[in-house]
């Protein structure tokens, strides 16, 4: 498929609901970096739109499945012929095609087991940074400046935090 | 670090040491599958980043205190031969031997450890004890995984878990494996109703080399299928259920045929012994058939017992590439079936004097 803005092959698939409307485009990687959307990493990107939909409240973009790898360039005609993938990211760019076969492969659909350890740290202080911060706003809008103040320090204790020693390790 | 000479003069951790637990199940092993955020994964990589990949990786490897000492070699540094040798060895996959450039092995003194960058995955960490020991192998490789995860920036995904190169071995990334011995199944006639069995509860069964090798000498590999909604001690626990329940049909089987047939096997073991200890030329299948007889002799103290180990060495150094770093040549197929042949008569002598000396020398 072609990019809706230029020759290019189209590996950015949007939906747009503007005015009630809906609308649909695909963009080549050039062509999205330039509409200001270019991070390839599914999660990340969804951050980066909720951001924009400050500014543009009306716009949701929902990450479609692309022929193409924007990150290493891998095809999914390529996965159908080799049964791999290119890099660790295509499984975002190839989500839709893994997801309908993981079913004949495993037994879940969900990882259940070992987590790295560093992953668990960062997630665990990720939960902590949100619950202070939601309750640091809600402090501020019951003008109860004391706890404000108690959880504004916690927070600057928190935030800088390398991830450190694992909390939970799933042992045998 | 250790040469090839050295790694291969030692004979590995587990192929010493047999116990009534080895008498079915001979080996365990785990492999771990993992990949760094942002690499193409080796199939897909030019050579300049597998090499980069494997530059970033490598020391950290050999920096392991459970790799002090051990072996380490990029793969394009060593020859064919060599890198068959290791793939005989279970040290190496038939995948990795096939690599060259950005390709490295890094094997712990005792043979228990290996670790393959760039093969299928950017890296690999296997572990191997003997007999039925899938959680201590696990231990063994996870030690190495958690030392490892500090450092690297490893491919996961909340939702699908370690991403790997094949969405096959994707969540755990996690392959445990039993090899087998189980003539006794094969002698009456069972395998077949168990491995169709083992393959319903969703194992896989394979050959001596792994996928798309034949079963021979009655070896067979046992190991999960599925890696992705099942934990680590799930996978470990169903697999040694059904591993455990397997070696003891095959006890079963070996005292049901020593009650209803012992003739049947002794033949059969007899068989075996003469044409071990007489054969001029023997090929590597032939070789392999008879040898699990004579293991199974053992077993059943039909022959003695230090036989096992000798069988279990020899089912590893009368593999082609054994018998050539052996040679210390190249040998065409016809010389490797008489060096083979010899090999086997000088390793049984002590336990199975022959008789006769039908060369009319001192061999």
């Amino acid at each position: 498929m072609k990019c809706d803005l230029c020759e290019e092959k189209a590996t950015v698939f949007y939906t747009q609901i503007a005015d009630g409307k809906l609308k649909k485009f695909v963009l080549c990687e050039t062509c999205a970096q330039e509409k200001g959307i270019t991070n390839p990493d599914g999660l990340l990107m969804a951050e980066q739109v909720l951001d924009h939909t400050l500014s543009v409240p009306e716009t949701e973009v929902v990450l479609g499945s692309s022929t193409e790898c924007s990150v290493c360039g891998f095809g999914i005609g390529n996965y159908q012929k080799v049964g791999r993938l290119g890099c660790p990211e295509c499984y975002d760019a190839l989500a839709r095609e893994i997801s309908e076969r993981i079913p004949t492969l495993h037994k879940g659909g969900a990882h259940v087991g070992y987590i790295p350890a560093g992953l668990v740290a960062t997630q665990a202080r990720d939960a902590k940074l949100n619950d202070l911060k939601s309750r640091l706003s809600k402090a501020i809008d019951a003008e109860n400046y004391e706890e404000a103040g108690r959880l504004r320090d916690e927070l600057e204790k928190v935030t800088p935090v390398v991830a450190e020693e694992p909390v939970t390790e799933s042992e045998l | 670090m250790m040469r090839f000479k050295t790694l291969l003069k030692h004979p590995a951790d587990w192929m010493t040491g047999h116990t009534a637990e080895t008498s079915v199940v001979v080996t365990s092993r785990v492999r771990l599958a993992r990949n760094i955020r942002n690499a193409p994964f080796p199939g897909w990589a030019r050579k300049n980043q597998r090499r980069e990949l494997l530059e970033s990786l490598h020391g950290r490897l050999e920096a392991l205190p459970e790799m002090k000492s051990g072996f380490s070699h990029e793969l394009s540094s060593l020859d064919s031969l060599q890198k068959q040798v290791l793939v005989e060895r279970h040290l190496i996959s038939r995948e990795q031997a096939a690599r060259n450039e950005g390709s490295a092995t890094v094997v712990n003194r005792k043979q228990t450890l290996s670790l393959m960058v760039n093969e299928e995955d950017h890296l690999r960490i296997q572990a191997i004890r003997p007999s039925l020991q899938l959680r201590e192998a696990y231990h063994l490789a996870h030690k190495v995984d958690r030392a490892l995860e500090k450092d690297l920036p490893y491919a996961f995904h909340p939702k699908w878990g370690y991403l790997t190169a094949c969405p096959t071995n994707l969540g755990t990334g996690m392959r445990a494996s039993s090899m087998l011995h189980l003539p006794g199944l094969v002698l009456s006639d069972q395998i077949g109703q168990v491995l169709k069995g083992i393959a319903k509860l969703g194992l896989a069964v394979r050959g001596l080399y792994g996928e798309g090798t034949e079963s021979l000498g009655n070896l067979y590999q046992i190991s999960n299928q599925s890696t992705l909604g099942e934990s680590e001690e799930d996978i470990l626990a169903r697999l040694s259920k059904v591993i455990g329940d397997v070696a003891r049909y095959e006890s079963q089987a070996r005292e049901k045929l020593m009650t209803d047939d012992p003739l049947m096997v002794q033949d059969h073991i007899g068989r075996a012994a003469g044409i071990l200890t007489y054969a001029r030329i023997i090929a590597s299948k032939e070789a392999l058939t008879h040898l699990s007889m004579l293991r199974l002799g053992a077993d059943l103290g039909v022959m003695p017992e230090e036989l096992v180990e000798t069988c279990d060495r020899l089912f590893m150094e009368t593999q082609p590439a054994h018998l050539q770093w052996d040679a210390g040549s190249k040998l065409e197929p016809d010389a490797r079936d008489i060096m083979r042949a010899q090999m086997i008569r000088d390793q049984l002598r002590s336990a199975l004097p022959p008789a006769i000396d039908i060369s009319g020398s001192k061999h």
